[in-house]
């Protein structure tokens, strides 16, 4: 292995903007603009000025009338202000997706594919020039072919200048809830990358204000809209539902640490999660899981036992309300225990609302079935949903102890198949370059083994605090996604990961040679699992073992590994 | 029974049909056909190419081929179908030749390799899962040097609290060499608890000279005694599913060598009976 040093510049936060074109001139004026001219330099830090901010993380971006500037269902990592014009966002119903310009996710030909054989490096974290990702790099722009036509058939609503939109999925680390598209010619928007408007949100209290009211009122508008048992009411009833309904946010935006020091102090973790709602209590309303996850237990023994964990969209109280409604004779308490675990919006419908607006809305099919046998003790593991009964209590406990239920394209691994080849860490070698991007070890729970490897969490605790975005999420499916050129090293990400599933490597160049800062310590890059996004096939670990041992599953919902489970 | 079971004895099910009719066929044809022999050798020879083809797959894994585990399937099944067409080829007689002999012996020894191998994959792997201590094969030394270095450190630490020395010297003499390198590979391929249970026997049968802080040390022995047992145990089934392949590989390309000469010769010496 080569030894020789070579001495370059250590990568920082800002070494490659969001736009070049940034320069004094578009600074003063996004300053001079409202509400960036009320804000006060002095409370923004050393590290990050307001200046700099706004030259390193922001563009201005002109748009021209009917090009589309988000897509529903996009990830983004981006937030935009109107500086002048108008966007129009589209409400209802959705645009057809063959407006919306999609295409497939860019991979490797199968030429570039072959040529791995030969083309792959010799030393390992060789730094490679088709690694760059510019933050200006080209980007597709769509424009809406039939724009009035647009308008008349989608409710739509505008955005004019002094408009914040896209917070939802800068702050949240979720898709983009709505297609927003320019109204008018030249509509100029000022672009922040998320880690910049994390920073302005922490020195501008009234910025911050503004971004979280905007951001509790659109988010709760656009979950009601996809609740399922909501879809019957009308107009009116949707508005007296949504005015009733509380948002209530639990847990720290950056619960990773928290969990960290839990899991190795010993204690029994599920204790210490915070209750929302007491099996035995009365139940005060239904609780909507709008972003995070929670836990749903009953009592067993001196203990107790995980049943199912609810991710985004998913409901929890309206069985026993209803039971309630339609036996206005037999009160029902709480059948199991509700307690959020790690960062987790909720919404809360009172049990007034659904009794009086909600529930007579419903057909009678799609009323929630009578509970069983209150009076016989808690009746809730036959209710659970088919899958998830399927799982032991066991190993219930150890995905939600462990906070596997975050990933979504989890590496599970059945240990009485594997055979411990490793044909898995091979394939992904082969696949990066000569660099694996995973450990075939982690948590092991009967024949299941959970393997460090990036399991492209529904919520990407990595992404919080990286000073340049360097880990994001990639557009198209939303993976979690490193780009080398911007990482600096400074491996937040790997610290944040509650999983170990990222390495902080050092890197080398095209001759082999270590790559050094002037500060003669080594330059390091983070590095984890990409699903091989641009390789044909999909994912190589799963495509090369040979004894059906490893998937890469979804444990957000768990129907995909019980499947696995049972195959 | 599992969606998989199913599929295995479906897939047994195929393959038994598939070589009745090739039996009854070649049966049929073999007494018109007299260079039939040639058509199955070539058969054997193209089944036995693309088998051999699994190894190049794994080599090339950013190919969009089918999933590994499809070929594993196909490389097993073809296998056999691959021994009973080469029964056909051979018309179920012993060959006489000194070169046909030995391609044969390779044959069966590739064949059983392979058969060895697929039941070693289907049984090793859920005894390991059994075992606990899961580690990763490199790493094995490294864990080995954790033990070794505590095991040490917990019978030199109670000389001098203890004032005696007496299990210090049974480490020395009785275990040290025990944790200084992997032991009892055959023990624990059979599954036999044997090795393990003598070692502990021996450190009890010492208690009865030992001081109270020894009694105490002599425990933490014991279950390092323990981990080295799973340690080993995960080393031995794991080097044997790994070093069967040094076996079937080889052979496998000696008997491709082995092939090739047999062809050159059948055609050079064939007499114009093709």
């Amino acid at each position: 292995m080569s030894e020789a040093i070579t001495a370059t510049d250590r990568p920082k936060r800002w070494s490659v903007p969001f736009s070049t074109e940034m320069d004094d001139a578009a600074v003063s004026r996004v300053l001079g603009h409202v509400p960036f001219n009320a804000m006060q330099p002095e409370n923004f830090s050393r590290a990050s000025p307001l200046r700099e901010l706004v030259r390193n993380d922001m563009r201005l971006r002109q748009y021209r009338a009917g090009e589309i500037i988000v897509r529903e269902g996009d990830y983004g990592t981006s937030a935009f202000f109107v500086m002048s014009g108008k966007a129009e966002v589209v409400l209802s119903p959705d645009l057809p997706t063959r407006v919306l310009g999609r295409r497939d996710a860019p991979s490797r030909g199968l030429w570039r594919s072959f040529a791995q054989l030969w083309s792959n490096a010799r030393e390992d974290e060789v730094l490679r020039d088709r690694d760059a990702q510019g933050a200006d790099s080209a980007e597709p722009r769509i424009i809406l072919q039939d724009v009035p036509q647009i308008l008349d058939r989608h409710r739509t609503a505008t955005l004019t200048t002094g408009d914040f939109f896209g917070e939802i999925a800068a702050l949240s680390r979720m898709p983009r809830t709505a297609t927003i598209f320019a109204r008018t010619d030249g509509t100029e928007l000022l672009e922040i990358r998320w880690q910049g408007l994390r920073d302005i949100m922490r020195g501008d209290p009234a910025l911050r204000a503004h971004i979280n009211r905007i951001y509790r009122e659109r988010a709760l508008s656009t979950f009601l809209r996809e609740i399922p048992f909501l879809r019957h009411l009308g107009p009116e009833a949707h508005a007296e539902v949504a005015a009733a309904t509380q948002f209530e946010t639990y847990g720290d935006y950056d619960w990773s640490g928290d969990y960290k020091k839990l899991a190795q102090s010993g204690e029994d973790i599920v204790t210490r999660e915070p209750v929302v709602a007491a099996e035995g209590d009365y139940p005060n309303g239904v609780v909507l899981v709008r972003a995070g996850f929670a836990r749903v237990t009953q009592r067993f023994g001196a203990g107790h036992r995980t049943l199912n964990y609810l991710g985004a969209g998913q409901i929890y109280g309206l069985d026993e309300i209803a039971h309630q409604w339609r036996k206005p004779g037999q009160p029902v308490s709480l059948q199991t225990t509700l307690r959020v675990i790690g960062y987790t919006h909720l919404l809360i419908i009172p049990t007034a609302v659904i009794h009086r607006v909600v529930l007579p809305s419903l057909p009678t099919r799609e009323l929630p079935p009578l509970l069983p046998e209150i009076e016989s003790g808690p009746a809730a593991e036959t209710r659970v949903e088919a899958p998830v009964s399927r799982l032991s209590a066991d190993r219930m406990d150890f995905l939600t102890e462990n906070r596997f239920f975050n990933g979504t394209k989890s590496m599970v691994i059945d240990m009485e198949r594997c055979t411990r080849c490793d044909d898995c860490v091979r394939a992904c070698a082969a696949t990066h370059d000569n660099n694996p991007r995973f450990l075939r070890s982690g948590p092991i729970q009967g024949n299941i083994m959970v393997a460090n490897a990036c399991m492209h969490c529904a919520d990407p605790v990595c992404m919080i605090g990286c000073p340049t975005g360097a880990i994001h999420r990639d557009s198209f499916e939303g993976e979690v996604v490193i780009n080398p050129v911007t990482c600096i090293g400074c491996g937040v990400c790997a610290n944040q990961c509650p999983y170990n599933s990222i390495r902080i490597v050092e890197t080398r160049d095209a001759s082999g040679e270590i790559l050094v800062a002037s500060d003669a310590k080594p330059i390091l890059k983070a590095t984890k699992c990409d699903l091989c996004l641009d390789q044909l096939g999909g994912p190589a670990c799963v495509r090369a073992c040979p004894h059906d041992a490893l998937a890469r599953v979804n444990l957000n919902t768990l129907d995909e590994f019980v499947d696995w489970l049972h195959r | 029974m599992t969606a998989r079971h199913v599929r295995t004895l479906l897939l047994f099910a195929g393959l038994a049909v598939a070589a009745d009719a090739l039996i009854i066929v070649h049966g049929k044809l073999a007494p018109n056909y007299p260079l039939l022999a040639y058509v199955t050798g070539w058969i054997v020879l193209g089944l036995c190419l693309y088998l051999t083809a699994f190894n190049a797959r794994k080599k090339i894994p950013f190919l969009p081929f089918v999933g590994a585990r499809h070929w594993l399937n196909v490389h097993i099944y073809g296998g056999l179908l691959a021994a009973v067409i080469c029964i056909l080829h051979v018309r179920a007689r012993w060959p006489s030749g000194g070169l046909q002999l030995w391609l044969c012996w390779l044959f069966i020894a590739v064949t059983w390799s392979g058969i060895f191998g697929w039941w070693l994959s289907r049984a090793m792997p859920g005894r390991l899962s059994t075992l606990g201590g899961e580690v990763i094969y490199e790493r094995v030394p490294l864990v080995l040097r954790r033990l070794r270095d505590r095991a040490e450190a917990i019978s030199v630490a109670t000389v001098e609290p203890a004032g005696a020395a007496t299990l210090a010297e049974f480490y020395t003499h009785e275990l040290s060499p025990h944790f200084a390198a992997p032991a009892d590979f055959w023990a624990h391929v059979t599954g036999s608890r044997r090795p393990l249970k003598v070692k502990l026997q021996r450190l009890t049968d010492r208690r009865r000279y030992l001081t109270t802080i020894e009694l105490k040390a002599a425990d933490e022995l014991a279950d390092l005694l323990r981990q080295k047992d799973q340690l080993d145990a995960q080393r031995a089934g794991q080097l044997l599913l790994k070093a069967w392949l040094f076996v079937h590989i080889p052979l496998t390309y000696a008997m491709l060598i082995f092939t090739a000469v047999h062809v050159v010769v059948v055609y050079a010496f064939s007499g114009g009976a093709r």
